[in-house]
């Protein structure tokens, strides 16, 4: 049974399309079929994180309207088989992409995927609203920070009456995936806690991402980081993420303590 | 110790691959905006020109792009009918 | 060394009240949709006159030029639109009705010939039960009586009750009870952080509960035009020793 999963935030900056592409790799790098789903109206974003920016021919809108067959729009990532990208459209017509063209495009692209991602635009306009409507479960990407939190907040109220699995009075699973965490900045109290979070959210956590320069490093070549480097502690946490979402039981780790310098010269890898 | 930090940076260094794909892909948005693009008249003309002297099936028809620095690589697949697999590669500067 | 006096505050009143409202919804084609409302007025002629309409408009996409279009040919027909729902707030320029959330169903009053032997109307509830945390830009308006929430209620959320309000968690948002006249209603939660209490109409914003109070368990309550909050005794210890 095909899976759609949105990642949503509702604040902007905060990990989603990165995210997106890194939980995507690492459910291709299990064998699962997927497809990742750029929402956003007008700023392209996903296809720029993956690597396909130079090979966009048609996106989503284009689908939508009836320029472009499902087929043609989609992008096969060059390293991973299983996983391809149908990218986000340039246009500033927020009009063009209606309930109706998606409402077909996802039920198409079930019969064809193991899971669809879609990534979400910021805001709570048409393009993140459209992203989340035909969701069956929700991964809610928050920073240890207060606007962050409060728009998770809201964003997880809208999952729970925007969605067609709402409106029918069935629940949309959902998982908050904390990214951008600074264990040394928590450890001294100037970040909000991951208890503090969860308490406030009342959804279960998915995993924690660290903020980390591998994730920078992935997106400037265009890798999904748990692709550029399986082996960091942001693609270790994303693929603990992503078995969890499949039903794995994983016990979570809570990233520690960057080391310093001098130890990561001599070779010893933080957590 | 800058002998070091260069070492370690420069194993590691991805800014100069971001700041070449940006260069390449702006290049590209840019031009958008001023001229039309030349590869999507050329997708859109050779498919024109094509279907009429071939019925096309939408469905049958796969274009692929890479827009590189210095070239860029349109490549249009059209199965025409009697199972005949044609393929027309394009090359536009 | 605070040596003069605070000034005394006016307590600025704000009040909510609800309304009944008739809702139009309209439908793809809306000229067709015209026509049924012409149909309506042909039958009784001024059966809309007077009556407050609010237009929803979740079953259609209609641009701002459409919908601007829309509320004039209402107007034509004398049907005055007092708001508008299913929209997003982008659609509506400043010369049309307000954007409306928080609308509930309810029964219209019958105007036409009543029936003789109305069936006794269902008792109406006067507690509503939230099971689970009301979430960041939800509202909840109960005129009708209580409100109890199991769970917290986030920030930038409001819970609007003609009774009291109880909060099994942490009130992070806005708590507005007793709304339609009632002093004697109360807002209580396990763990105060509110931006906003309000008791028939006074209110006090987040900096004016004391900073002692915060993140405790509390009571807001009115004694005569002055809002107290007070830390609520789970322990059983105590009443109201305000």
């Amino acid at each position: 049974m095909a899976k759609v999963v949105v990642v949503t935030s509702g604040k902007g900056g905060v990990g989603k399309t990165t995210s997106t592409a890194a939980l995507g790799a690492a459910l291709a790098q299990m064998g699962e079929s997927v497809v990742v789903v750029d929402f956003d109206v007008g700023l392209r974003n996903l296809d720029l994180i993956l690597g396909a920016e130079r090979r966009v021919v048609f996106d989503l809108i284009n689908v939508v309207q009836g320029i472009a067959k499902l087929s043609q729009a989609l992008i096969r990532d060059k390293r991973l088989e299983n996983l391809w990208l149908l990218p986000a459209s340039q246009t500033r017509d927020k009009d063009a992409l209606t309930d109706d063209g998606v409402r077909k495009i996802i039920a198409e692209l079930r019969t064809k995927f193991d899971w669809i991602l879609c990534d979400s635009p910021a805001g709570i306009e048409r393009g993140a609203m459209l992203a989340m409507r035909y969701a069956d479960e929700a991964v809610i990407v928050t920073n240890p920070e207060v606007s962050s939190v409060r728009d998770s907040d809201r964003i997880i109220g809208m999952l729970d009456s925007k969605t067609v699995k709402a409106e029918r009075g069935e629940r949309v699973e959902k998982h908050v995936l904390i990214t951008r965490y600074d264990s040394a900045r928590a450890s001294r109290g100037e970040m909000l806690s991951i208890d503090d979070i969860l308490e406030i959210l009342a959804t279960p956590l998915l995993g924690i991402i660290p903020e980390s320069q591998d994730v920078l490093r992935a997106s400037n070549v265009g890798s999904p980081v748990t692709l550029n480097n399986a082996a960091s502690a942001p693609a270790r946490a994303y693929t603990d993420a992503v078995r969890r979402l499949m039903g794995e039981s994983v016990t979570m780790t809570v990233p520690l303590e960057r080391k310093g310098f001098m130890n990561r010269l001599l070779g010893r890898r933080a957590a | 110790m800058m002998n070091l930090l260069r070492l370690i940076n420069g194993r590691n260094a991805s800014a100069p691959v971001a700041r070449e794909r940006l260069q390449i892909l702006l290049a590209h948005e840019r031009g958008l905006r001023g001229q039309p693009d030349l590869l999507e008249l050329l997708r859109a003309e050779i498919l024109a020109v094509v279907s009429r002297h071939v019925a096309i099936d939408p469905e049958k028809v796969v274009v692929r792009m890479d827009r590189g620095k210095h070239v860029s690589t349109l490549e249009v697949d059209i199965e025409v009918p009697n199972g005949v697999q044609r393929s027309i590669a394009a090359v536009g500067a | 060394m605070n040596a003069m006096a605070q000034p005394t505050r006016q307590l600025v009143r704000m009040r909510g009240r609800s309304y009944v409202a008739f809702v139009f919804s309209p439908v793809v084609p809306i000229v067709g949709w015209l026509e049924e409302i012409d149909a309506t007025l042909a039958r009784s002629p001024g059966f809309f006159v007077g009556k407050p309409v609010v237009l929803d408009l979740s079953a259609v996409e209609l641009s701002q030029t459409a919908i601007a279009h829309l509320i004039t040919s209402l107007e034509q027909r004398n049907i005055r639109v007092l708001g508008i729902e299913g929209v997003d707030a982008g659609h509506l320029t400043m010369s049309m009705p307000p954007l409306l959330t928080g609308g509930r169903h309810c029964l219209l009053a019958q105007n036409e010939p009543k029936e003789p032997n109305e069936p006794q109307a269902k008792p109406k509830p006067t507690s509503l039960l939230l099971e689970s945390p009301v979430r960041s830009g939800q509202s909840i308006v109960f005129a009708e009586g209580d409100v109890t929430v199991l769970g917290s209620v986030g920030s930038g959320a409001e819970i609007v009750a003609g009774g009291s309000i109880h909060i099994y968690g942490t009130l992070r948002g806005r708590a507005m009870a007793g709304i339609e006249g009632n002093a004697s209603a109360r807002i209580y939660c396990q763990k105060i952080e509110a931006e906003l209490l309000a008791i028939d109409g006074y209110y006090q914003t987040a900096e004016d509960i004391s900073a002692t109070l915060r993140s405790r368990p509390a009571q807001a309550w009115l004694a005569g035009d002055i809002m107290r909050i007070t830390p609520l005794n789970l322990d059983g210890r105590g009443g109201n020793n305000g």
